[in-house]
C-alpha cells in the first residue's frame, strides 16, 4: 500500500502539479524564489502574508500585495503567487482554498504559476473529508477545490495547459 | 404534456432538415466525433474502474445511490428549494424563482439597467443556451462575452453549442484556427493548439478586469448551506464568479441536492462522466456574495416541473449534464450535436427538449435514435433514455400532428399476418427477375442513388413457416436439459420472410439439443416496429396478439433477440394501464428466451460438440469475428454469452472485433427514415470488421444479419455474414 503522502503525489502529479515536501515557510519563500524569473513579482495573499511574516521578510522588494482599490488589477499576471490550502486531498491530488475575501482569491485565480502550501497534517485520504470540512465553519463563503493548472481541452479534446488560471500549480507538503 | 405548450427557441435554430443536411455534409464533423468517442470511452472506462475501486462499490451501486439522491429531491422539490432559499438569503444572497425563459431573461436585462452594466463576461452555461440569454441582453444592449474557450469558439463563429460539455467538439483545429485567425486579426497555425488556447486569454483579460456582471450556471444548488457548486477547467468561472460586483447564477430548479457531502457524491461521477477526468480543475463552492458584491441566483422552471409530473420522463430530472449519453451515441457520432439535438444535443435532448422548447423541436431528430441502448448504459444517473425517448415518441405521434399517412398505413397494414403474407408474395413475384442468392439486385439506374450502400434481401417465395425444412426431423447429438422438452419457436416476422434459413436452422439446433419443437400458429409481429414508431395502439394490438399465440408454451425461444427485448422490456410499458394483459406478458417473460440465451443454459450441448469443419460455406480455418447485437449487450446484459457460445461448442478461436457492442446501424426504422445515419454507422462497424481481419461475422440478430449482409455486399467486401444458428446448425455432424 502506498503511503498517504505517495497516493497524494501520484494523483497531484497526474494532474500535472509539482509536489514539494517542505520543512518551513523559509523553505517556501526560497522555492518562489527560484521559480520566478530574475525581476518577477511574487504575489502574496493577504491573509498568508499577515499570518507568516516571515513570507515578506524573505522575499523583501519582489514581494507583491493585492491593491484593495483594484486587486485584480494589481496581481494580474504575477510571476508566482503563494497562497495557503485548507486540505489536500490524496483521492483526488486535490486542494481546497478557503477564500472568503477577493483579495486572497485574485494571487491564486490570476498569478501565472501558483504555489499552494498546505500543513502536512492537513492532508486527507478522500472527498468525504472536503465536504466534512466546508460543512464544518458554516457554509462556505468561496472555496475551490483546484486540481492542477487551469485547462481545456474545447479544441478537439486535445489536453492543452493554461487558460484563464494558473499555468504551474507547485503544492508543497509543509513540516 | 405540458399545460402550456413551451414558447419557442428564443434564438435562431435552423429546421431540423437543414441542420441534418448541413452536418452530413460536413465530414469534419463524423471524423472529428469518431476520434472523440473512442478517446473518450478508453478514458472514462479507465476512470470509472476507478471510482470503483476508490469506493469499494460497482458503478451500478455508485449511480444507483446519485439517483436516489436525486430522486428524493424530486419528490419534494419545492421544500428542497425553500430550504436552499432559507440558507442563501441569509447569506445575503437574493434568489429568485422563475417560470419561464422570458421572465429569467427580464429579470437580468432590468438588473443590468438599473446598476448601469453594459458588459457581462459568462462562464459555460447550458441553462443560459435554454433561454437564449445572450440574444435577449444584446436586444438590451448588453454585452455578453463568453469565456469558456469552447463558447467563445462559437460566439465568434456565430453557432451554438453541438454538446453539454464540449460545446465545439463538433470543430476540427483547422476550422478553429481559420476562425481565429480572421477574427483577432494574426495567424494562427492549426498545428498549434496552445497558441490558440493563449489567445482566449489575451483576448479577455480586459473584458474580465472591466465588466460589471459575471454570469455562469450552476452543477448543483446544495439546500443545506445554500452553495452554488460550480465545476470548470479553465478558471473562467472563478474569474466571472469573482471579479466583477455582479454574479448572477442562472440553473434549473432540478440541480438541487440535500447536502454538501451529496454534491461531492455527483462530484466523483460528474468528470469521469463527462470528459474522463477523475476530477475537474476547479470545483467552487459558493455561499453569499463576496464582501461588497451582489450575488443573484435565477432558478427556472421552464418545463421542468412538467417532466416531474410525467411518470414516463421524471427520472429526466435527475441529468447532471455530463454528455456521456452522447458520447457513446452511434448517431451522434455521424451528425454531430447539431443535428441530433436542439438547444440540449444527444439523447437526453431527445427526451428534454420537448419539455424546453417544445414538441415541434423534438421531433425532428427522433428518427435518428437506433434504439441501441448505449446511452443508458453510461449514465452516472441511471436515466432510462431508450424508454424516455420512445415515450417522447409516442407523444409526437398522439400530439405532435401524428406520423405521416403513409408510415401509419404502412404500420396498419403490418399488423395483419395475411396482408403482409400477400404483399412478400407480391415483392417476391415482383423482384424476381432481379434476385440472387440471398439479395435483389436492382440496377443501378433504378435504384434509388441513397439506397445504394446496402443490397437488400432477397424477398422469399416461400416464408419459413410454410417450408417442410422447419419442421424436418434432426436426430439429437447428445442428451440436454432441453432433451424431451417442448420448444415454441418463434420465428420473427423479418426473418420468417427475408431470411427464412434463420429459423429454420434454429429449428434444426433446438432439435440436435434433444428438443421437441413446434411452431406456434397465429404468430406474427411482437410489435416492436409499431411500438418504436410510438404507434401504441398498433403495437398493443400486435403484442396481444404474440402473447396469445404463445399461451400454454412453457419454453419460447426466438433467433431474434430484437423482440425478445420487446417481450421483456416494451410490454410492461405497454400494458401499463391494462392489468390482466400486464399480467400475461409478465408470464410470458418468464417463459421467453433469445436463442443463444438458451442454447447456453437449458439446451447446452456438450463442449466441442460442433467442433466439425463445415464443408463449403467458408471452411474452418477461416477467422471468424462476432458483432454482439447491441441491445442484447445494453439492456439484455448478455456481455459475451454469444462469443463464449461459439468458442465452447465449435472449439474454434475467435478474431476480437473492437467496438463489437456498438450498434450496426440497422436500427429498425432508422435505416428507412435516416438511411445516411444507417449507412455511417454501418461504415464505423464494417471498418472495425476489416480491422480484424476475419472473413467470416456471426451475430445474433436478423435484422443486423440483413443490414451488414447488404452493406458487405454494397461495398464490395470478401466477408460472410452469418446468423449464429446458421453458422452453428452447419456444424451439425451428420448421422
Amino acid at each position: 500500500m502506498p503511503t498517504i503522502v505517495e497516493a497524494f503525489r501520484a494523483r497531484a502529479e497526474e494532474a500535472r502539479s509539482v509536489v514539494h515536501e517542505l520543512a518551513t515557510w523559509s523553505g517556501v519563500a526560497t522555492l518562489a524564489l527560484v521559480l520566478a524569473d530574475a525581476d518577477g513579482r511574487i504575489a502574496l495573499s493577504p491573509s498568508l502574508a499577515r499570518a507568516q511574516p516571515v513570507l515578506s521578510e524573505r522575499l523583501g522588494a519582489r514581494v507583491l500585495l493585492p491593491d484593495p482599490g483594484d486587486p485584480a488589477r494589481s496581481v494580474a499576471d504575477a510571476a508566482v503567487g503563494i497562497v495557503r490550502g485548507e486540505l489536500a486531498v490524496a483521492e483526488t491530488g486535490s486542494v481546497l482554498l478557503v477564500e472568503p475575501e477577493l483579495a486572497d482569491r485574485v494571487v491564486s485565480m490570476l498569478s501565472l504559476t501558483l504555489i499552494q502550501v498546505v500543513a502536512r497534517e492537513r492532508l486527507v485520504e478522500n472527498l468525504d473529508a472536503v465536504a466534512t470540512t466546508l460543512a464544518a465553519g458554516g457554509p462556505p463563503a468561496y472555496a475551490s477545490l483546484t486540481t492542477g493548472p487551469s485547462r481545456t481541452a474545447d479544441i478537439e479534446r486535445s489536453l492543452t495547459i493554461g487558460v484563464q488560471g494558473p499555468s504551474e500549480v507547485h503544492v508543497v507538503l509543509l513540516g | 404534456m405540458t399545460d402550456r405548450e413551451p414558447p419557442p427557441t428564443p434564438h435562431a435554430i435552423a429546421p431540423f432538415a437543414v441542420r441534418y443536411r448541413a452536418a452530413l455534409a460536413d465530414p469534419n464533423v463524423r471524423d472529428g466525433l469518431l476520434d472523440f468517442q473512442r478517446s473518450w470511452k478508453a478514458t472514462r472506462d479507465e476512470q470509472i474502474a476507478s471510482v470503483e475501486a476508490i469506493t469499494g462499490r460497482s458503478f451500478d451501486a455508485l449511480r444507483g445511490e446519485l439517483a436516489e439522491i436525486k430522486d428524493g429531491v424530486l419528490a419534494d422539490l419545492d421544500g428542497h428549494l425553500a430550504r436552499f432559499r432559507a440558507r442563501a438569503e441569509a447569506a445575503g444572497t437574493i434568489v429568485v424563482e422563475v417560470a419561464t425563459a422570458a421572465d429569467a431573461n427580464a429579470y437580468i436585462a432590468d438588473l443590468c439597467r438599473q446598476r448601469g452594466i453594459t458588459l457581462a463576461v459568462k462562464g459555460k452555461s447550458m441553462v443560459s443556451e435554454e433561454i437564449g440569454l445572450n440574444a435577449a441582453l444584446e436586444a438590451a444592449g448588453i454585452e455578453a462575452v463568453e469565456t469558456d474557450l469552447g463558447e467563445w469558439i462559437l460566439q465568434l463563429a456565430g453557432e451554438h453549442p453541438s454538446h453539454l460539455v464540449m460545446p465545439a467538439i463538433h470543430k476540427r483545429r483547422g476550422q478553429v484556427a481559420e476562425l481565429l485567425t480572421r477574427v483577432v486579426g494574426r495567424h494562427f497555425d492549426p498545428d498549434d493548439i496552445p497558441a490558440m488556447v493563449r489567445s482566449v486569454r489575451t483576448e479577455l483579460r480586459e473584458r474580465f478586469l472591466t465588466a460589471g456582471l459575471g454570469l455562469t450556471g450552476a452543477n448543483a444548488l446544495v439546500a443545506e448551506t445554500g452553495t452554488v457548486m460550480l465545476v470548470t477547467n479553465e478558471g473562467n468561472g472563478r474569474m466571472s464568479s469573482s471579479l466583477p460586483a455582479v454574479h448572477v447564477v442562472t440553473v434549473g430548479a432540478e440541480k438541487t441536492v440535500p447536502t454538501l457531502a451529496d454534491a461531492i457524491r455527483q462530484v466523483r461521477l460528474l468528470a469521469r462522466s463527462a470528459t474522463g477526468q477523475r476530477i475537474t480543475t476547479y470545483t467552487t463552492f459558493i455561499s453569499g456574495p463576496t464582501p461588497g458584491h451582489e450575488l443573484h441566483i435565477v432558478v427556472i422552471d421552464n418545463g421542468r416541473r412538467a417532466i416531474a409530473r410525467e411518470s414516463a420522463v421524471e427520472s429526466a430530472l435527475r441529468c447532471i449534464r455530463c454528455g456521456a449519453c452522447a458520447n457513446v451515441c452511434p448517431a451522434y457520432q455521424v451528425v454531430g450535436g447539431h443535428a441530433f439535438g436542439h438547444v440540449y444535443t444527444g439523447p437526453i435532448g431527445l427526451v428534454t427538449t420537448a419539455y424546453h422548447h417544445g414538441l415541434e423541436a423534438a421531433a425532428g431528430p427522433q428518427s435518428l435514435c437506433v434504439s441501441c441502448g448505449a446511452c443508458a448504459t453510461v449514465c452516472p444517473v441511471d436515466i432510462p433514455l431508450p424508454a424516455q425517448i420512445l415515450d417522447v415518441r409516442r407523444q409526437i405521434a398522439v400530439r405532435g400532428g401524428g406520423l405521416a399517412w403513409a408510415k401509419r398505413a404502412a404500420l396498419r397494414a403490418f399488423a395483419s399476418r395475411r396482408l403482409v403474407d400477400i404483399a412478400a408474395l407480391a415483392a417476391a413475384i415482383v423482384t424476381w427477375p432481379v434476385q440472387s442468392g440471398v439479395f435483389t439486385r436492382i440496377p443501378r439506374r433504378l435504384a434509388p442513388r441513397h439506397l445504394g450502400w446496402r443490397t437488400p434481401p432477397r424477398v422469399s417465395w416461400r416464408p419459413a413457416h410454410a417450408r417442410p425444412a422447419l419442421h424436418a426431423a434432426q436426430p439429437p447429438i447428445a442428451v440436454t436439459g432441453a432433451t424431451g422438452r417442448r420448444v415454441a419457436l418463434f420465428l420473427q416476422c423479418v426473418a420468417d420472410r427475408l431470411a427464412p434459413e434463420i429459423p429454420i436452422a434454429a429449428a434444426r439446433l433446438l432439435r440436435a439439443a434433444g428438443a421437441e419443437v413446434v411452431v406456434p400458429e397465429g404468430q406474427h409481429c411482437c410489435g416492436l416496429p409499431a411500438f418504436d414508431a410510438g404507434e401504441r395502439d398498433g403495437a398493443r394490438r400486435m403484442a396481444r396478439a404474440t402473447i396469445a399465440a404463445l399461451d400454454g408454451h412453457d419454453d419460447v425461444v426466438t433467433p431474434a433477440p430484437s423482440c425478445v427485448v420487446a417481450m421483456l422490456h416494451e410490454y410492461e410499458t405497454l400494458f401499463a394501464d391494462e392489468p390482466e394483459w400486464r399480467d400475461r406478458a409478465a408470464q410470458l417473460r418468464g417463459r421467453v428466451h433469445d436463442l443463444v440465451g438458451y442454447l447456453s443454459t437449458t439446451a447446452r450441448l456438450p463442449r466441442g460438440a460442433l467442433a466439425q469443419a463445415v464443408a463449403g460455406g467458408g471452411g474452418a480455418e477461416a477467422r471468424v469475428t462476432v458483432h454482439r447485437f447491441c441491445q442484447g449487450s445494453n439492456l439484455l446484459g448478455a456481455g459475451d454469452r454469444l462469443e463464449r457460445l461459439i468458442t465452447d461448442l465449435c472449439a474454434i478461436e475467435l478474431a476480437p472485433l473492437a467496438e463489437t457492442e456498438v450498434c450496426c446501424g440497422f436500427g429498425g426504422s432508422t435505416s428507412l427514415t435516416a438511411p445516411e445515419v444507417s449507412h455511417g454507422i454501418l461504415t464505423r462497424k464494417l471498418d472495425n470488421v476489416v480491422a480484424s481481419g476475419a472473413r467470416v461475422l456471426v451475430t445474433d440478430n436478423p435484422g443486423c444479419v440483413l443490414h451488414l449482409r447488404g452493406g458487405v455486399d454494397a461495398s464490395g467486401l470478401r466477408v460472410r455474414v452469418v446468423h449464429v444458428a446458421e453458422f452453428l446448425a452447419a456444424r451439425i455432424p451428420i448421422g
